[in-house]
């Protein structure tokens, strides 16, 4: 068999906050001991709240943070040990703002040119390929002689799209990458995503705080509080019979466009979690609504349901 | 039969040579929530500003006829609306930085409104503060007072604002994505929250909204803009058992739903962006986008009945869709 197409074995990554200036440094584990492992051409979608973690884990992964500990292997090699330029063929990242991922004085077709001109690719080949991927991402021609400031949000997200993969990567990490875009524009960016991911064979790691965005595009699932994957697994499992009570809130959380259900009584208290201050035991055990003593106390064991009480 | 809280007939805002809102008209009763429902730059918040007489400067506004609780205000200078808003109309915005001061404490913001509106003693001022944010669910409510608001969490803060809106006993509340900076679980949370208010309050509560899922949890009356212009009301079960403005159709099939979509499925998109359109335009808004669009279009959209109190601006006719199926 072959190796994932990526994996993270126990993955950390602790950042120092300082309080003022001369106060204790705190500790704030955004990951904590993450692993996972991804087939080639399939798409783990991750989930979760603000401050759960989603986003340092897609930086570690893209290696664009080093991790605090553990590993992260691309096709079974290890990313710490390659060079910048081996990482970008192999990895690339989508990221929500577009605005504030492409250069603002650069022309459009410059952009997407760039990691070809990292790469060593020049000439009449660069300009070809160039041409074929804005083409492929659905941008007429033209596009490429303009600014991203002439351009739309949904346009911006396919030259985001386009320079990601212009170097034929084999995994694409998206964070967010329909957040900032109305639905209808969300559609086309999904159903692109959808597409070229077929016709590429690519991974996808899909980073997103909207379950029902996430359902739609990966074919597995996990879900992050406080720097743990605390439910990972198939989505039609995960979405069709979620086992943490976590996950079961979330998804109980989502408005869908059908009118008469009215609005969801969330049981999660007002505790809201804090990263820089892990609660002891099962760390959601604050806001679960079916804690028992052991969850106040006991860490859950390491498995793909971490709770006491799941099934 | 008490008047309508809130009516609005042919309100138009234009800046340059630009218009951003062109003819809307609608109406919110007591105890009722309706969601102006849209994609960015359709028109929907400055048409709330224009209600409450906060556009920026250079906007033109004119409107054939806007009442609150019955009376005509679009006269009103901007010091009789000054003492309206805050006292019985109250707003909250998506970003509660933008409406907090970063500089005070939520207990001087807050006594001020009730100094100010209701003339009360610095004492009894803070007493009724504490007894809104309590009212709100904020825990802990007096040590809040003493707190400034970026110690406080995006959820707690959206609760303190909503606090201050509703410390007046406004009659309307006009809410601007008031929970699109939230998660999820907190957005589900507010939203009870300003349910239960409203219920408590008899208050009358226009939503602005880009989202349908929260339109169907809590609309009573929904309208869908487009360009300026609203091409779709209803009551929000006629409006969502029959979509019959192929732009709201196009909305809902874009939006992917848990169980509901299969995977692998494509998602309906709506080709092209919203144009920016300038006074004087004629016809559908729409039919650059509209694959059902016909040279009549381009002149005028007829305005039909889908049922009752169901209306779309559209040339084709009620139920087209089950004959395009």
């Amino acid at each position: 068999m072959s190796a994932p197409a990526i994996e993270a074995i126990g993955l950390s990554r602790v950042f120092d906050q300082r309080q003022g200036l001369f106060g204790e440094p705190k500790h704030v584990v955004a990951v904590d001991d993450v692993s996972l492992s991804v087939a080639a051409g399939r798409a783990i979608g991750i989930v979760g709240e603000s401050g759960c973690g989603k986003s340092t884990l897609a930086r570690v992964l893209l290696g664009i943070l080093p991790p605090s500990a553990g590993t992260v292997r691309i096709a079974g090699q290890s990313l710490a040990e390659m060079d910048r330029r081996a990482r970008a063929r192999l990895i690339q990242p989508v990221f929500q703002d577009p605005m504030s991922s492409l250069n603002p004085r650069r022309r459009v077709a410059d952009i997407v040119a760039l990691p070809l001109i990292v790469q060593g690719v020049a000439g009449a080949e660069r300009n070809r390929r160039v041409g074929a991927m804005l083409e492929r991402v659905g941008l007429s021609a033209d596009t490429g002689a303009r600014y991203p400031a002439q351009l739309s949000g949904g346009q911006r997200q396919r030259v985001a799209i386009a320079r990601a993969l212009v170097n034929e990567p084999r995994i694409l990490v998206c964070d967010e990458p329909t957040s900032a875009l109305d639905v209808s524009v969300q559609a086309q960016i999904l159903n692109l995503l959808g597409d070229l991911r077929a016709a590429l064979d690519l991974t996808l790691v899909f980073i997103s705080h909207n379950l029902a965005v996430v359902e739609h595009i990966a074919d597995e699932v996990a879900v992050m509080y406080l720097g743990r994957i605390v439910e990972h697994g198939e989505n039609a499992a995960v979405f069709g019979a979620p086992r943490h009570p976590y996950t079961r809130a979330l998804l109980a959380s989502v408005l869908t466009p059908e009118p008469g259900l009215g609005l969801p009584d969330v049981p999660l208290g007002e505790g809201y979690p804090d990263p820089s201050n892990i609660p002891a035991g099962c760390r959601f055990h604050p806001r679960c609504p079916i804690a028992i003593d052991i969850c106040r106390v006991r860490p859950p064991e390491r498995r793909a349901v971490e709770c006491h009480l799941a099934p | 039969m008490s008047p309508p809280t809130l009516e609005i007939e042919g309100l138009r805002v234009g800046f340059g040579a630009m218009e951003a809102v062109r003819g809307i008209s609608l109406s919110v009763a007591r105890g009722e929530t309706h969601c102006l429902v849209g994609e960015s730059g359709c028109g929907k918040s400055v048409s709330a500003l224009a209600v409450m007489g906060l556009l920026p400067p250079g906007a033109r506004r004119t409107v054939r006829r806007i009442a609150f609780a019955g009376e005509e205000i679009g006269h009103l200078s901007e010091r009789q609306l000054a003492r309206l808003r805050g006292d019985r109309m109250g707003m909250i915005f998506q970003e509660p930085m933008t409406s907090l001061n970063p500089a005070y404490t939520i207990g001087s913001q807050m006594t001020e409104v009730l100094r100010r509106h209701r003339g009360l003693s610095r004492g009894d001022a803070a007493e009724r503060s504490v007894a809104m944010l309590d009212r709100v669910g904020v825990t802990a409510p007096a040590m809040r007072l003493g707190q400034f608001p970026h110690q406080l969490s995006g959820g707690l803060r959206q609760r303190v604002m909503i606090a201050m809106a509703l410390l007046c006993e406004p009659k309307l509340l006009i809410a601007d994505e008031p929970t699109t900076a939230l998660d999820v679980t907190v957005q589900a949370q507010t939203l009870r929250l300003l349910a239960r208010l409203q219920r408590d309050l008899g208050l009358a509560v226009l939503l602005i909204t880009h989202d349908l899922g929260i339109v169907a949890r809590v609309a009573n009356h929904v309208s869908v803009m487009y360009a300026g212009e609203i091409v779709e009301q209803g009551s929000v079960e006629g409006l969502f058992a029959a979509p019959s403005h192929p732009y709201t159709r196009g909305l809902l099939d874009a939006i992917p739903v848990p169980g509901k979509v299969r995977r692998g499925d494509r998602l309906g998109s709506i080709p092209g962006i919203v144009p920016r359109l300038q006074a004087g335009f004629v016809g559908c808004p729409f039919r650059d986008r509209c694959a059902h669009a016909a040279p009549v279009c381009a002149v005028e959209a007829a305005r039909q009945e889908a049922g009752l109190e169901h209306v779309y601006r559209c040339r084709l006719a009620p139920g087209w869709w089950r004959e395009a199926a």
